[in-house]
């Protein structure tokens, strides 16, 4: 297994400034993308991101390339943050916040419409259970393979898909109304 | 492929399938070629998902001034490569310019005898002159 990280931590570790950009210029927009999926909060999703750098910091000196890439261990640190602070705050946010929006303006301009549909999208994402939430995100949002995905959750590829498949079922039932907006729209061939 | 694996498969990774796994990719492609009718309302379906997540996306995510940030924080070496290298060089110059000068010294006239003389009694010195 080659990771492409392994060489800029070791030399991060080692005090080399250049490497250790490069690490966060390679890593921090995802972090930061996974976090805010997860808890919902763009404040909260660069907290993470920084406490997981930091970590980073820490680990590089003794970092040894081995069973997962430095990349999974960023993802399983992040995810674990995030898990915590939801724990902590058990906080639901506001699924109708969306619709709240949306009845306040009957005839939305275009970038209106969207903003809606990217809150109602949102509060959809934040009521899936957290694992759920995770799986979708990964896959989805981080575009990961589904091996690469299952390691960073630490499960099988079987669990991950069953993961994804139901979190993506709930989705549709709480977007309904969005998704058979979009289908009107949609050409009906799979993009490949 | 039959119907309820693709049928999971479109559940779980949506209608784009360069989200599927690498092996079901062209099984499924073949398969919703195959039974395109049947297949197309499903499809529709998860693409439709698919764009509504897309909805939600942060493509406008600015992460300069977290990066400073967490710049910021990395431990520094104790003491900076480039000041390490300076302090070599300072070090091998001295020694180098040290051995250098020492070699080049003119040899003392004095012999052997007259430093031994200097541990004697301060006159012994002054009576030869």
């Amino acid at each position: 297994m080659i990771d492409p990280d392994a060489e800029f931590v070791r030399k991060a570790g080692a005090g080399d400034a250049g490497a250790a950009e490069a690490i966060v210029r390679r890593h921090l927009p995802r972090m930061v993308g996974l976090a805010r999926r997860m808890l919902g909060d763009a404040a909260e999703a660069e907290d993470v991101a920084q406490e997981v750098f930091l970590r980073v910091w820490r680990e590089a000196p003794r970092w040894k390339p081995g069973a997962a890439k430095f990349e999974t261990w960023m993802h399983r640190v992040a995810l674990n943050l995030c898990y915590d602070r939801l724990r902590r705050r058990r906080e639901v946010l506001d699924a109708d916040a969306g619709l709240a929006v949306a009845d306040s303006n009957p005839l939305p301009s275009d970038a209106r419409l969207a903003q809606q549909r990217a809150a109602r999208v949102r509060a959809a994402l934040a009521k899936l259970p957290e694992r759920q939430r995770a799986a979708v995100a990964l896959v989805h949002f981080q575009e990961m393979t589904n091996i690469a995905a299952a390691e960073m959750l630490e499960i099988s590829v079987e669990a991950l898909e069953s993961l994804l498949a139901r979190g993506r079922r709930a989705l549709k039932a709480e977007l309904a109304g969005v998704v058979q907006d979009l289908i009107g729209d949609a050409d009906g061939v799979p993009r490949v | 492929m039959n119907r309820e694996r693709f049928e999971f498969l479109l559940d779980a990774y949506g209608a784009d399938f360069r989200r599927w796994p690498a092996a079901d990719r062209t099984a499924g492609e073949a398969f919703a070629a195959k039974h395109a009718e049947e297949a197309s309302e499903a499809i529709r379906a998860a693409g439709a998902l698919d764009r509504a997540l897309d909805a939600a996306r942060d493509d406008a995510i600015d992460t300069a001034l977290l990066a400073r940030r967490i710049l910021r924080q990395r431990p520094r070496p104790w003491i900076d490569r480039r000041a390490a290298i300076a302090l070599a060089a300072c070090a091998v110059f001295g020694i180098a310019l040290g051995y250098g000068a020492g070699t080049l010294a003119p040899a003392p006239d004095f012999d052997d005898a007259y430093f031994a003389a200097a541990f004697e009694a301060p006159f012994a010195i002054g009576d030869e002159g």
